[in-house]
């Protein structure tokens, strides 16, 4: 469905939306929609406004303590500051340290990793390639730290809001869970790319901004595990199964 | 509930304090899960998709904005739409053990409205739903406190699907006419 620049319909799904109504596959279209659009978040924002004040009537019931004790524990105030990887400042410091320092081997991966026809490919190919064939673009490899092998390689032109995501090994297909592609920005919270479709050996997530915005100070990328449909934070709740440098190259 | 002091709290939040979490939780989490429970009626269900909330509100904080919203509006539909996620489960089967939906039904029960009423930000909502039809009004209750789809409604109001969607979207539409031209 298309739903650009319809005013009229926008305004139709985002009532529906904010009251409840809009379901299944209109439901997470009509998400991404409003993740692009701020026009139309902001007439979500607006029937929200209109219709939430309707939640007064609902009669307050007292949550079990036990709730407040996991969020306490997940934003890591219970007890000993023992903290999650994703909030390690050291894990993203060395994140950070380890993309610099492996960029320089990343084409080399890229050639490790090109596909791999039954003939062996012949170096030189590669090596001519970038120069006129090759536009501006982003590129990360993502490995399992575990075995050190490459699983999915992302890739972006510089002003696309296309991110390819090409699956190196389709045995990552996860049941009645989600592989969340994120951003690690320098210094800030992981930002949500999309989910990778594991079961698919390349698929197109769309960026909110060109690839020159989102990922111009993104050192690195991350997939982490999480319930099926995507975090439900907003910040990366399971382990991350690979991470690996993101690089501009020319 | 005073909206500056959860605004205080949201904004604090936003700084990361952590004691601004705990007392706006403590301020707001009977109404959250009174809300979350009506939708997703199972308790633990409900238990799962408030934590999941307060550590959203706790991440998304910043992105508050006070004047888009009042803090409890924002929280509201944050609680709302996991909800709905929550309900797209395979494992999710609309219960109505309790007779909640049927009771609301009823056309002439005033349900939460007279509970609307008296409350004091909600008074224009509630002047407002009494304005629509009552089936426009049935639908709209039905679909906004407990959750149910088009499909959903149209199988509790025993009418068809077209019927069932013209009603929601008239409604909505005067009840924003009359949400506005009250201002």
């Amino acid at each position: 469905m298309k739903i650009n620049g319809k005013s009229e319909l926008q305004e139709r799904l985002a009532a529906e939306y904010a009251l409840g109504t809009l379901r299944g596959a209109a439901r997470t279209r009509f998400q991404r929609w409003m993740r692009e659009d701020a026009a139309t978040a902001l007439a979500v924002a607006r029937w929200e406004a209109r219709l939430a004040p309707m939640a007064a009537a609902v009669a307050a019931v007292a949550p079990p303590a036990r709730v407040w004790r996991a969020i306490r524990q997940r934003i890591g105030q219970a007890g000993a500051p023992r903290r999650g990887l994703w909030e390690s400042l050291a894990f993203w410091r060395n994140l950070g340290l380890a993309a610099t320092g492996m960029a320089a081997a990343l084409l080399a991966a890229i050639v490790l990793i090109a596909p791999q026809p039954p003939q062996p490919a012949p170096a030189p190919v590669v090596l001519r390639a970038p120069s006129n064939e090759m536009v501006a673009s982003y590129l990360a490899v993502l490995s399992d730290p575990k075995t050190q092998k490459p699983i999915i390689v992302v890739s972006a032109g510089r002003s696309s809001t296309d991110l390819w995501v090409k699956t190196l090994d389709p045995s990552i297909h996860v049941a009645d869970k989600s592989l969340e592609l994120w951003a690690l920005p320098a210094g800030q919270a992981p930002k949500s790319l999309g989910l990778v479709a594991a079961a698919e050996k390349m698929a197109a997530i769309k960026l909110v901004a060109a690839a020159d915005r989102s990922l111009a100070d993104v050192p690195a990328l991350a997939v982490s595990l999480e319930p099926r449909g995507g975090s439900p934070t907003g910040a990366p709740t399971g382990p991350v199964l690979f991470s690996g440098p993101c690089v501009k190259y020319w | 509930m005073a909206a500056e002091p959860l605004a205080g709290l949201l904004a604090a939040c936003a700084r990361r304090d952590q004691s601004a979490l705990a007392r706006l939780y403590e301020l707001s989490s009977a109404k959250l899960f009174g809300v979350a429970l009506r939708i997703v009626r199972r308790e633990d269900w409900a238990e799962d998709v408030l934590q999941e909330c307060y550590l959203r509100i706790w991440n998304h904080a910043p992105e508050y904005r006070a004047g888009l919203a009042a803090p409890m509006t924002w929280m509201t539909s944050i609680v709302r739409n996991r909800c709905l996620d929550w309900l797209r489960r395979p494992h999710f089967e609309v219960a109505d053990e309790d007779g909640a939906i049927a009771e609301a039904t009823a056309s002439d029960n005033p349900g939460p409205l007279a509970q609307l009423e008296r409350s004091g930000d909600a008074a224009g909502i509630a002047r407002c739903l009494k304005e629509l039809e009552a089936k426009q009004r049935q639908a709209i209750v039905l679909a906004f406190y407990d959750g149910l789809s088009h499909s959903e409604l149209a199988s509790h109001l025993r009418q068809p699907l077209g019927t069932v969607k013209t009603w929601v979207r008239r409604g909505l539409l005067k009840l924003r006419s009359c949400l506005e031209n009250s201002r």
